[in-house]
C-alpha cells in the first residue's frame, strides 16, 4: 500500500470536513427533465436520447416526486411490445431519495450503500422535487469549495490589514517606490499591478483600490509613451492614499488643453495599441478626490493623485 | 432591412454634428471598431461607423472607404480639425451619449445586421 | 449572463483551458482604447476588444473586469495569455466582427455598463 504523506493526508481530512459542512442542495443540478405519470413509455424515446439520460423522475401535478423511470424500463417495454403502457404502470414506486438539507456525508453514503447512478432531491416540506445529484455532482462541489477556500486562505495569509492598528503612532505611512522604464511597452502596467497586490494585502477596500489602480496605470502609461522614463510613488495611511508620477519628458505646454478628454498628442503607433487617445489625464483626474498636475516644458512633469476612504 | 441614416438619428436620438444634408444614405450594414487600420482592412462600402475615436484621421479613412456616416459613442466631442474636414468631405458625423455594446445593440434590434 | 452561454452566442473557443465557464457577467463593453475602457467599465464585465497586447489583461486587472473576448478571429499573443492565466482573467476568441458580437450579446439580454442597474 502506498503511504499517504503528510499533506495529502491534511487535504483528505479537509474533503472529508467539507461533506459534512456541504449540503445536497448546494450541490445538485437544479435543472432536471421530469415525465409526468400519464405519459406514454413511448414518449420517453426522444427525451432520453435527445437529452443523453438514462432516467428520469415521474412527478405529478403537484409537482411532487411519485416514482423514477428509467432507460432499463424502457427497453423492457420495447422488447415485451408493451410501449404504449402509462409511465405510472412500469415506473419504479419505492424510489430512495435524498432531501435537500441532507449533509453531503450522508449522501455519500447512499450512494455506497445502494449503487444507483443518481437520486432525486426533494424539498422536505413540501415533499417537492428540486434537483437531482450524480456522483460527478458532488465531486465538483467539493472540488469547487476546496478551491475557494484555498483562495481565502491565501489572501488571509497574506493580509496585513491590521497593520495600521498595530503599528502603535499619531500617523503611520506605507512608502512603496518603482521605477518606470520609457518606451517599453510590454512592461507598462507592472508598477500598477505591483501597487494593486498590496493594497489588496493591506486590506484596502476593493472600490478604492480600483480607483488607485486605474489611476497609477494611467499615469504609468503615460511616463512609458510619452518620456525616458520616471518614477512613481505610492504612500499609504491609514485613511488616505496619495500616488506620485514624476518623469523627466518633454513637459506638457498646455495642461489646460491636456485636460480635455480626446485631446492628445500621441503618434499614430500608440492609438493602434489602443492608448493615446487622450483620456488618460481625465481618467486619473476622475479616479482621485485631488489632483494636481504640475508640468515644464523641457524638464518634466510630476502628478499628485489623492485618494481618501 | 434597409434603412436610410435619418432613421437611425431619430430612432436612437443621435445628435447631427455635420452633414444632416445627406441624412438619405440607405445604410448597408454597421462596422464597429477604434482601431483605423481596422476599419481600412474589414468596413464595407455604405457601412455605418461607431467609434471612440474623434482625431481628423477617422474623416479620411471614412471617405476612402466610402462609409456612410460615423457613430461616435459615449458622448463623445469631434475635435475641431475633425468637424471641418467632415464639412468638406461630406461625412456625416453623429453623437450618442450611449456606449458602443449599447449603441451597436440597439442598431442590431432595428433590423441593422451584417447578415 | 454565464459565461458558457456567451460562449455559444459568440461561438467563441477558449483560450485558456481551465476556464470556469459558471462565471455570471452582469455587463458587456466593446472598445479598442483601453483608456476608455478603464473609465467607462464596471467591474463584473466582459470586455470585447480587437487589441491582442498584454495591455489588455493588464487593464482587466486594474478595473476588475471578468472575462476578455478577442474579436474578428483575432488571437493573442503569448505573452498575453501567459499574464491571463497569472491573473486568472478567462480568455475566449471569436470569428465574429466587433458588431455582430455586441449586437448578439445585447439582443440576447446582456445590458451595456451605462444602462445597468445594481440591485
Amino acid at each position: 500500500m502506498k503511504k499517504t504523506t503528510p499533506l495529502i493526508k491534511e487535504k483528505i481530512s479537509i474533503i472529508q470536513e467539507l461533506t459534512y459542512d456541504l449540503k445536497v442542495g448546494e450541490v445538485m443540478k437544479k435543472e432536471i427533465i421530469t415525465v409526468s405519470s400519464d405519459n406514454l413509455i413511448y414518449d420517453l424515446r426522444n427525451i432520453l436520447r435527445e437529452k443523453r439520460i438514462s432516467g428520469t423522475p415521474v412527478v405529478n401535478k403537484q409537482g411532487e416526486l411519485i416514482g423514477i423511470v428509467s432507460i432499463e424500463d424502457f427497453i423492457k417495454c420495447l422488447a415485451s411490445g408493451d410501449i404504449n403502457a402509462t409511465v405510472f404502470s412500469k415506473m419504479t414506486k419505492n424510489v430512495e431519495i435524498l432531501y435537500e438539507d441532507e449533509l453531503l456525508v450522508s449522501a455519500i453514503n447512499k450512494f455506497d450503500r445502494f449503487g444507483y447512478g443518481r437520486f432525486p432531491v426533494i424539498e422536505r416540506g413540501t415533499k417537492k422535487l428540486v434537483g437531482i445529484i450524480t456522483k460527478g455532482d458532488i465531486i465538483h462541489g467539493l472540488l469547487q469549495r476546496l478551491e475557494n477556500e484555498l483562495q481565502e486562505e491565501e489572501i488571509k495569509r497574506f493580509r496585513a490589514s491590521h497593520i495600521f492598528e498595530d503599528i502603535i503612532a499619531d500617523e503611520t505611512t506605507l512608502k512603496f517606490q518603482y521605477k518606470v522604464v520609457g518606451g517599453d511597452f510590454s512592461q507598462a502596467g507592472k508598477v500598477a499591478s505591483g501597487l494593486k497586490k498590496n493594497l489588496t494585502r493591506l486590506g484596502i477596500p476593493p472600490a478604492i483600490i480600483r480607483r488607485v489602480s486605474i489611476a497609477t496605470y494611467e499615469a504609468e502609461m503615460n511616463i512609458v509613451i510619452y518620456t525616458q522614463g520616471g518614477e512613481i510613488t505610492a504612500f499609504v495611511q491609514a485613511h488616505q492614499i496619495e500616488v506620485r508620477a514624476k518623469d523627466t519628458g518633454p513637459g506638457i505646454p498646455d495642461i489646460k488643453k491636456a485636460m480635455q478628454p480626446g485631446f492628445s498628442t500621441a503618434p499614430e503607433w500608440v492609438r493602434e495599441l489602443g492608448f493615446g487617445a487622450g483620456m488618460g489625464l481625465n481618467n486619473i483626474q476622475q479616479c482621485s478626490d485631488k489632483m494636481i498636475l504640475r508640468s515644464k516644458v523641457g524638464k518634466g512633469t510630476q502628478i499628485k493623485m489623492l485618494i481618501f476612504y | 432591412m434597409v434603412m436610410k441614416l435619418r432613421e437611425i438619428v431619430k430612432e436612437l436620438n443621435l445628435e447631427v454634428k455635420t452633414g444632416d444634408d445627406r441624412l438619405n444614405t440607405e445604410i448597408t450594414g454597421g462596422y464597429a471598431s477604434d482601431l483605423l487600420s481596422d476599419v481600412m482592412a474589414n468596413a464595407q462600402k455604405g457601412n455605418i461607423w461607431i467609434t471612440l475615436q474623434i482625431h481628423q484621421n477617422i474623416v479620411a479613412v471614412a471617405t476612402l472607404k466610402e462609409i456612410a456616416g460615423i457613430i461616435l459613442v459615449n458622448g463623445r466631442c469631434p475635435e475641431e480639425d475633425t468637424l471641418q474636414k467632415a464639412i468638406q468631405e461630406k461625412i456625416p458625423i453623429l453623437v450618442s451619449k450611449l456606449s458602443t455594446f449599447e449603441l451597436v445593440g440597439s442598431l442590431y434590434q432595428l433590423g441593422i445586421n451584417n447578415a | 449572463m454565464k459565461l458558457h452561454e456567451i460562449k455559444e452566442i459568440l461561438e467563441a473557443e477558449i483560450i485558456c483551458d481551465d476556464t470556469n465557464l459558471e462565471i455570471e457577467i452582469k455587463m458587456g463593453c466593446g472598445a479598442d482604447l483601453m483608456s476608455d475602457v478603464l473609465a467607462f467599465i464596471k467591474s463584473e464585465s466582459l470586455l470585447l476588444t480587437g487589441l491582442i497586447n498584454p495591455q489588455v489583461i493588464r487593464t482587466a486587472e486594474m478595473a476588475d473586469i471578468k472575462a476578455i473576448c478577442f474579436v474578428r478571429g483575432k488571437m493573442p499573443l503569448s505573452e498575453t495569455i501567459k499574464l491571463a492565466k497569472e491573473k486568472r482573467i478567462p480568455l475566449f476568441s471569436t470569428k465574429l466582427p466587433m458588431y455582430e458580437s455586441c449586437g448578439r450579446l445585447y439582443q440576447k439580454g446582456l445590458s451595456g455598463c451605462s444602462e445597468y442597474k445594481d440591485k
